[in-house]
């Protein structure tokens, strides 16, 4: 008898203590944040300031771990094999729709579920401040007229200034010479006269832009940014192209729709911290929150833009499993 | 005067970044001392833990090692007759029999000063010569650019003197592994083997720390099982101050090692020991009692010692402009500003001079915290030679597999840190040097990438090579610098009949 009561009294306990953990609020424990860069890089940087900032929101520690390789290849992969119960979260980037396409892994970017945007910056096309060409029209008119002579440095074959690059030639219909070269000696292959431009992040030559060494010639963006205001956008000058450098949050696909929105939530709040606000200020990007819905229209559209670049370039090698 | 001189020098004296550089200072005397510890060892086990600082400290933290671990090794040369780091093996020559003839302290005493006013005078070479180089630099084109990352591969031969083959095998290993990952133009994937831990290609520094400290523990641990008992140092020793009679005696040998070190610093190629092998060479010719060379001469301890100290300020020049090592440590010293987004290069200066003028300042006040250092703190740190190993190694292996998985917080690292650990100990056995490799995996990539881009440029015409004047003048100076490499090794053989070690300084 005592043994069946204390069985009964043993299960009644145990059913107690699964319904306790079932009702506690998430998060219960450390999240772990993603970062697909290396430390240092300004990803790195900008995503450890939206988990500090997260984790105030949300009253546990979002712990920042970086697992840089395969342009976010790495990342994303983990991401996607993580479980997805909010204890894993991806600072993702444009990076999600070009490793994905051009074939480093076998799934695209609806392989995880996103929760929204926190910031983005333009894909930016500069030449020298004393360049003979003052708009962008100049260049793409000379560029037409001379037929692969002018070269343009970009990041590397499939990367955002690669398409970017692509993009702004095809549109303008002109034959250039492309030179792969990293962030780091783009802007100095500028300076030194051996790239006639460059196809770079925003925020890369902007110290140098405001330094009257460089001169951006268009923006290639929806909107004009407000850190260079007197730049035109790709648009305004007649070209149907448009490539941001976003970054904002993934989750493991299945994660449930209660975690999600407290997870939209903190990082809006984030992004609207005035931390994360001096930041943006200093370095040049723009703050533009993005919840989930506007966030996976914006990635569709994108994601369709990245394809048709990549096909007119005979890069698209996705090896999504049809 | 460039606003980011000033800012650039409060930023290296603010007390966290002083803090960091003489933590750094005494970290680099003990690494130095322990035998079998380089200072490449040391810098790569501090590393990892170097990751959560600001760039600025951390740079000042590493420097403070690379500084006084050139003056660490000459206490266990002096001590013990065994170098800490080879660039201390000259200084044992004389400092030895000085510190014999019971005069432990005298001989300590000229290393550090001979060591401060070397450290300095390429300080000021430092501030000096390395903005007017970025400024030049900046007109560098890709032609130009491969021809002086090829000028630098040229260290291989210094390296390599003993057994040419050898030494081209083991750079050629390097050159392969650097092909691993995806090609720089075309983002095809080679070698990968469908791996996506290897897309981004092996990490340097993950690659470094297998080779050199995997190796060296085994080393260790196979000394110890052999030796059973630890060297115990000379611990009777007067005043470490060197007297006013001894300064004025070392003024000329001094004069001699610290510009022949800033000069063979500046040019990749040579590095520690072989400037101090020359200048104590010179400095036995310009005395006017040379046979006293040898027997305990305090010329003789402080010309190879200004020399090695003044080998640091040097080889951060072209690291810093160029982003070309001027010798194993500041090669990895790239690796380190890489980890922290900063590219050496000429924009360095421009796009964060403050940060630029940080490091100068901060190699200045590493020398300074050198000094004080090493004259309060001698009598306690040289108790570190009594340290027994069975603590010390097991530290540094715990270490080691902590650092590689740091880099990129993949355990994947952590394989390929040990199968670099095992081809270091198949190196060792084939007494291939490691140095070559090194170099090999620092600008292996750079080589292809301009190689690549200046002949996408040219479309494929290799004639940019010979027609770029910056080029045709590398390439004149790859040449000149493999002549010298061997005439200098052989000079510096000749000087001194002790033997050469193949590591690095």
């Amino acid at each position: 008898m005592r043994k069946i009561t204390s069985l009964a009294l043993g299960s009644v306990a145990a059913v107690v203590l699964i319904a306790g953990t079932a009702r506690a609020e998430y998060p219960e424990k450390p999240i772990e944040f993603i970062i697909p860069f290396g430390a240092g890089s300004g990803a790195d940087i900008e995503g450890r300031l939206v988990a500090k900032e997260m984790s105030k929101v949300l009253g546990q520690p979002v712990v920042p771990v970086n697992k840089p390789g395969g342009g976010g290849a790495i990342t994303y992969t983990y991401v996607k094999n993580a479980a997805p119960d909010g204890y894993t979260i991806g600072w993702n980037s444009l990076s999600v729709l070009t490793t994905t396409n051009i074939g480093n892994v076998d799934f695209d970017y609806t392989a995880m579920d996103h929760i929204g945007q926190v910031e983005y910056q333009p894909m930016s096309f500069v030449v020298k401040a004393d360049s003979k060409w003052k708009t962008f029209n100049d260049f793409a008119a000379d560029c037409k007229a001379n037929p692969n002579k002018f070269k343009i440095a970009f990041a590397g074959i499939g990367s955002g200034t690669h398409l970017a690059a692509i993009a702004l030639t095809q549109a303008s219909g002109c034959q250039a010479i492309m030179l792969p070269v990293k962030a780091a000696d783009r802007n100095a292959k500028v300076l030194s006269g051996e790239a006639d431009a460059a196809s770079h992040i925003f925020t890369n030559p902007l110290k140098l832009v405001k330094a009257g060494k460089l001169r951006f010639l268009t923006l290639i963006s929806s909107e004009r940014a407000p850190a260079a205001p007197d730049v035109p956008t790709a648009k305004e000058l007649g070209l149907n192209v448009e490539l941001d450098l976003f970054r904002g949050l993934s989750v493991p696909k299945g994660t449930p729709d209660a975690i999600k929105s407290k997870l939209e939530d903190a990082m809006i709040k984030a992004a609207n911290s005035d931390a994360f606000q001096a930041r943006a200020s200093k370095i040049g990007f723009t703050v533009k929150p993005m919840g989930i819905g506007e966030f996976d229209a914006k990635l569709k559209r994108n994601n369709e833009d990245v394809v048709r670049v990549m096909k007119a370039a005979g890069l698209y090698k996705s090896k999504m499993k049809k | 005067m460039n606003p980011d001189i000033l800012s650039g020098f409060f930023q290296a004296t603010m007390a966290s970044t002083l803090g960091a550089t003489a933590i750094g200072s005494l970290l680099g005397l003990i690494v130095g001392m322990i035998p079998g510890m380089t200072i490449s060892t040391g810098i790569i086990i501090v590393l990892p833990l170097t990751f959560v600082l600001p760039p600025d400290i951390s740079i000042a933290l590493l420097l403070g090692l690379y500084v006084s671990g050139m003056t660490g090794g000459s206490f266990s040369a002096i001590l013990l007759n065994i170098p800490g780091t080879p660039s201390a093996s000259a200084t044992a020559i004389d400092g030895h029999p000085l510190a014999g003839s019971g005069d432990a302290g005298r001989a300590l005493g000229i290393a550090v000063s001979a060591s401060f006013v070397g450290g300095l005078f390429s300080f000021l070479c430092l501030f000096f010569i390395a903005p007017q180089l970025a400024d030049i630099a900046l007109q560098f084109q890709a032609p130009d650019l491969f021809s002086l990352v090829l000028f630098g591969l040229t260290i291989i031969c210094s390296f390599a003197a003993r057994s040419l083959i050898k030494g081209l095998l083991s750079a050629v290993i390097g050159l392969m592994i650097v092909t691993i990952g995806q090609d720089p133009m075309m983002g095809t994937q080679r070698f990968t083997f469908g791996q996506l831990n290897l897309v981004e290609g092996i990490h340097f520094l993950t690659a470094l720390i297998g080779l050199f400290a995997i190796p060296q523990l085994v080393d260790n641990f196979s000394d110890m099982v052999r030796k059973r008992g630890e060297v115990h140092p000379a611990r009777q020793f007067g005043s470490v101050l060197p007297k006013l009679a001894d300064l004025r005696r070392i003024r000329l040998p001094v004069f001699i090692g610290a510009p022949i070190g800033a000069f063979l610093g500046i040019l990749p190629g040579a590095g520690g020991p072989i400037a101090a092998f020359i200048s104590y060479d010179y400095a036995r010719k310009a005395n006017k009692n040379p046979e006293t060379f040898g027997k305990g001469a305090p010329e003789g301890i402080a010309a190879p010692e200004a020399a090695n100290n003044a080998v640091t300020g040097g080889a951060l020049i072209p690291m810093m402009t160029l982003g070309i090592p001027g010798d194993p440590v500041t090669a990895i010293l790239i690796g380190a500003l890489l980890v922290h987004g900063l590219a050496p290069g000429p924009l360095l200066f421009i796009e964060n001079g403050d940060f630029a003028y940080g490091v100068i300042f901060s190699f200045f006040w590493a020398n300074i915290f050198n000094i004080i250092i090493a004259f309060l703190g001698l009598r306690l740190l040289v108790k570190v030679l009594a340290t027994p190993r069975a603590l010390l190694m097991p530290t540094i292996a715990l270490l080691c597999v902590i650092g590689s998985y740091a880099l990129r917080n993949n355990f994947f690292d952590v394989y390929v840190m040990f199968a670099f650990g095992l081809l270091g100990l198949a190196m060792r056995w084939l007494d291939m040097p490691v140095v070559p490799l090194l170099l090999a995996l620092v600008l292996g990539r750079p080589l292809e990438e301009h190689l690549r881009v200046a002949l996408a440029g040219s479309q494929g015409d290799p004639t940019v090579f010979f027609t770029h004047p910056y080029s045709v003048l590398f390439l004149g100076l790859a040449v000149l610098s493999v002549f010298w490499s061997f005439y200098s090794e052989r000079r510096a053989k000749k000087a001194a009949a002790v033997p050469q070690q193949q590591t690095s300084p």
